[in-house]
């Protein structure tokens, strides 16, 4: 059987590196450097202390996302279960046994390092989704009961993450897993009658809210309610903007950023920085490098053979649209703050790693896009 | 088994192409929506955000309401708010702070150990949140700080209301005081992240400071590079929070107060039958609210918590005392209930009651012979009501003595009532994890054991005895704001037979004014008045049933209770006294309940026309109108 599978001999590194995606690197790149650029002005005009760590952990991840680029997908489709049990034991764990910071516990102390199973779950929700997809025959995809399944699949996690609890996690859960179901062909009608029941359940979700989650979207519903507490972040986020205009008040020169007005502002917030600092044109400019990646990255999933390989390139489309979007609309006022980071630009090495394995495992797709992959028996 | 079906392969790449198409344009779209929002903000409201001149930036400051203000019933002030001043620090545009703070303490006195833990507090919050250095500044100081300001970056001063207090010895325990946030959670209301933010810590302070506490206004302010303001960008005015009209009589209390400092410590409760309006509420050893806002020192505090005679403790609410016989009006209306005596039946009193191999005494050793209800209320009868005890069970006396009032945490409007205990089996096998003893239902029958309640407890059953209805206490006048005050008439018909309340009340009045009565101190002297009451000693120790009271360690002594009413026919007002270690209900309890009821009857407080908000209304409307522009 084997001999069968492998009816074309495998590939050289050098025809899998000819054959990486060199356009969406760029990209990415071009949006990290401004990321990094971005940085240097959050901290008054200096490297230290983010502005340098981030281009040293965008290129580490560069170097990673072509080291997995040559990894055959068979690799991947057997550690995707493995994968996403190990997250959920983890996320499970980590109630119990997890480093409460800021009220909230979402880490997992493994010595030095801090670890948050909610990223390894973002990348294993898409992988197991994608090889769950790919063994179900096509004819099953839209059954109730094989629905079902993968809704379970996204809907645990998200239960996990609430808890934390991490709004912007379960958020990332739910969009991601939710679009990656749809990518996979399951018949819109499941969509409808899911925005009817989540009409519905609204006010069943808003009853196991955690006080400042409610606090958070009713301030978003009406920020005049708390201007300085809980809509503190999103009143202050928009006069930096506002000051912004149209051409931006120049690099290093956003005086609403540079004093303590923005919270988070080189993580979730510093999107409000740049757009202060650039203005509408420079803020119209970098979503626009967003939608050019995203674009790409869809092309890329529509040119590889496999259900396994374009649902991974797809869920990496997913997560970067779920991550840039959700940051955007926050800091804009148009959703409530959930704390999402915008990919590739705020600083933090937690979601800069999920963002460069996902990169990476959508590039080894693209790579091996070509050659047919066993289904499972399972 | 590899090789999928082709066309199923093809037919579902297609799928994935369209579901694809389908995303690229849902983000396009959502991130149009991202950008339309963004033009709004950027491009279309310009002019509102853009500061005027460069290096200058624009902040959101937080105003605080001004915290209502407390009345007694006529109008009264009994806590305001003063202006003062505070000094607060921006440890952003503090420069080299230790040092700013060497020269700040040259002015206002800060020790070393203080400017240290202002240094850690400023490194542990945002830079440029501010953080009160102190509150309460002189005038002097004020203008010497002021002088000195270009040497005290960072530094500003500003009015901050004081919380000021009247009366403050004779109703502190009702007014509690207000101190520090201690904790504060994310989502807490944005007025306790103001620095200084004063909430309410005991007493109607803490009752009613949802009223009391208002809601934070807020201004954006155009600032320039040296934090002078330059423009307003509108404003939205913080809405003061509701004055609290208190059922009390501030005079009354104050007399009520002084009759009562005559003994170490106790309580006296004084209602108004009908309304359940708490006219005075006295508990001593008090406390003066002006001594623990002045920033009373952390000795003045320690003294206070761990005097013996707990004088933070308001023992009219918070107080718990076996009732003792005054809760044998609800033993006899617990049996004449379940029909288990009747009103003529005499109980035979030889001076003790023998159950399950005990013997439990009568107050009188000699016995009262045969009594029946009548006579064992006037008389107190002991063995009788362990007789009724013993008939009636457990069950029926908690459900009574609930149906009264006890057990029960009102909505009065001050905080931290206890409830106390009304005891029956599942609550023993609850609390101690033991089972019921017969013994222990029939010492309940006598208001010992395990029963407790409050001396606002005992004025609402007695209140409730008296009209017949389902009093609820307040100590808040509702009508001085929105809410109709309640009636006499308003509240539910108890669902006891009128006969048996007759039979009761009766008795109560004997005790009061028929020879041989327990209460006769209780009369009003000199007046047509008739006052009904009960008289209660309730067992500390069981030394003080061998001895004599007198020869007794003060804290070993009976503690003394009153509970009455007048006038008898026209129930008007109710009062309770509760004299810790007083000895004997009927010497000293019985004699404070008839000076209070005699006030109260003389000066009808409840008859005078109370205070009503002239500018409730007014307040309201002025409140919803205050966001002229500016919201966002």
């Amino acid at each position: 059987m084997g001999n069968m599978f492998w009816s074309r001999r495998p590939d050289t590194l050098t025809q899998k590196f000819m054959r990486v995606h060199w356009g969406v690197l760029l990209v990415a790149s071009l949006i990290a450097v401004i990321g990094t650029a971005t940085l240097y002005s959050v901290a008054g005009g200096s490297v230290t202390p983010w502005a340098e760590r981030h281009a040293v952990r965008f290129l580490f991840g560069l170097g990673l996302v072509l080291t997995m680029a040559a990894v055959p997908l068979r690799i991947w489709i057997g550690l995707a279960y493995p994968a996403f049990a190990t997250a959920l034991v983890l996320l499970c764990l980590v109630p119990i046994v997890g480093v409460e910071t800021l009220g909230a516990r979402r880490w997992l102390s493994l010595g030095p390092v801090g670890f948050q199973p909610s990223e390894l779950m973002k990348v294993a929700l898409v992988v197991a989704l994608a090889r769950y997809y790919h063994w179900l025959p096509s004819e099953h995809v839209s059954r109730p009961f094989w629905v079902l399944l993968p809704l379970l699949m996204i809907a645990v996690p998200v239960g996990l993450t609430l808890r934390q609890p991490d709004l912007g996690s379960a958020t990332l859960f739910a969009c991601v897993g939710v679009g990656l179901m749809g990518l996979a062909g399951v018949h819109w009608g499941y969509a409808i009658a899911a925005a009817a029941s989540i009409g519905l359940g609204a006010p069943l979700v808003w009853n196991g809210l955690h006080g400042y989650q409610r606090r958070r979207i009713e301030v978003f519903l009406d920020p005049e309610k708390d201007p300085l507490g809980a809509g503190y972040h999103i009143t202050q986020s928009k006069i930096a903007l506002g000051s912004g205009g149209v051409s931006g008040r120049g690099y290093i020169q956003g005086t609403q950023s540079q004093l303590d007005f923005i919270p988070e502002k080189h993580t979730d917030f510093i999107f409000t920085i740049f757009a202060e600092e650039w203005g509408f044109a420079g803020a119209a400019i970098l979503i626009l490098l967003f939608i050019l990646l995203i674009g790409m990255v869809l092309r890329m999933a529509h040119g590889c053979r496999s259900v396994f390989g374009r649902l991974l390139i797809g869920g990496l489309a997913l997560t970067l649209f779920a991550y840039a979007f959700v940051n955007m609309a926050m800091v804009t006022g148009l959703v409530p703050v959930v704390g999402v980071p915008l990919p590739l630009f705020s600083y933090g090495g937690t979601a800069m790693t999920t963002i460069m394995v996902a990169l990476g495992l959508a590039m080894s797709a693209h790579v091996h896009g070509q050659e047919p992959v066993r289904r499972p028996q399972y | 088994m590899f090789t999928p079906d082709d066309d199923d392969e093809a037919a579902r790449h297609q799928t994935f192409t369209r579901r694809a198409m389908l995303l690229g344009g849902g983000q396009l779209f959502c991130f149009g929506l991202v950008g339309a929002r963004l033009y709004q903000i950027q491009v279309m409201d310009e002019g509102r955000y853009v500061p005027l001149a460069e290096g200058n930036r624009i902040g959101v400051h937080l105003r605080a309401p001004e915290r209502g203000h407390i009345l007694d019933r006529f109008g009264e002030v009994l806590a305001s708010n003063q202006e003062g001043f505070r000094a607060t620090l921006i440890p952003s545009r503090a420069g080299d702070l230790r040092q700013t703070l060497a020269m700040f303490a040259r002015i206002v006195p800060l020790t070393a150990d203080e400017q240290e833990r202002i240094v850690q507090r400023a490194q542990r919050k945002s830079r440029s949140q501010p953080l009160v250095l102190a509150g309460d500044l002189s005038f002097e100081q004020v203008a010497e700080l002021s002088v000195l300001a270009p040497r005290l970056p960072g530094i500003a001063t500003e009015p901050a209301p004081k919380r000021t207090y009247f009366h403050g010895d004779s109703v502190g325990h009702v007014i509690g005081y207000v101190g520090g946030v201690e904790r504060l959670a994310l989502d807490d209301d944005p007025v306790l992240r103001l620095p200084g933010t004063r909430i309410g810590k005991s007493g109607i302070e803490l009752g009613m400071e949802e009223e009391l506490r208002g809601v934070a206004g807020s201004e954006r302010l155009e600032v320039d590079a040296r934090g002078r303001i330059v423009r307003s960008l509108g404003e939205t005015a913080p809405r003061p929070g509701r004055n609290v009209v208190l059922t009390l009589d501030v005079g009354l209390q104050a007399r009520v107060m002084a009759r009562l400092g005559r003994e170490r410590r106790g309580a006296v409760v004084a209602m108004d039958v009908n309304s359940g309006e708490v006219i005075a509420l006295a508990s001593v050893p008090a406390f003066d609210p002006r001594e623990l806002v002045a920033g009373a020192g952390a000795d003045a505090w320690k003294a206070r918590l761990n005097d013996p005679d707990k004088p933070l403790l308001n023992r009219a609410i918070s107080g718990l005392y076996p009732p003792g016989s005054t809760f044998k009006m609800v033993t006899a209306l617990a049996a004449l209930e379940a029909g288990v005596v009747t009103l003529k039946e005499k109980v035979e009193c030889a001076g003790s009651f023998e159950f399950a191999g005990q013997s439990f005494r009568c107050w009188n050793r000699r016995g009262h012979n045969r009594v029946d209800l009548h006579r064992a209320l006037k008389e107190s009868c002991d063995v009788y009501f362990y007789e009724l005890a013993r008939r009636v069970g457990i069950g029926a006396l908690s459900r009574m003595a609930r149906r009264l009032g006890f057990g029960e945490v009102f909505e009065s409007g001050i905080a931290l009532q206890k409830a106390g205990v009304v005891p029956d089996p599942d609550w023993k096998r609850g609390a101690l994890d033991r089972g019921w003893l017969g013994g222990e239902t029939v010492i309940t029958g006598i208001g010992q054991g395990f029963v407790t309640a409050t001396p606002l407890q005992l004025a609402v059953m007695t209140a409730r005895l008296a009209t017949g209805r389902k009093i609820r206490p307040t100590l808040i006048r509702h009508d001085a704001g929105a809410r109709p005050v309640a009636r006499g008439d308003a509240f539910q018909v108890l669902d006891i037979a009128p006969e048996w309340l007759d039979a009761v009340r009766t008795g109560m009045v004997a005790a009061v004014n028929e020879d041989g009565g327990t209460a006769s101190n209780a009369q009003l002297d000199g007046s047509s008045i008739v006052v009904a009451g009960k008289t209660g000693t309730s067992q500390v120790s069981r030394a003080s049933s061998e001895r004599g009271q007198g020869e007794l360690p003060w804290d070993l002594r009976d503690h003394a209770l009153f509970v009455g009413y007048a006038p008898a026919t026209r129930p008007r007002y109710a009062a309770v006294a509760v004299v810790e270690h007083g000895g004997s209900g009927g010497a000293v309890a019985a004699p404070m309940v008839r000076d209070v009821l005699g006030m109260l009857i003389v000066e009808d407080p409840a008859a005078k026309p109370a205070y009503r908000q002239p500018d409730a209304e007014r307040r309201a409307d002025a409140a919803g109108r205050s966001a002229p522009e500016g919201s966002d």
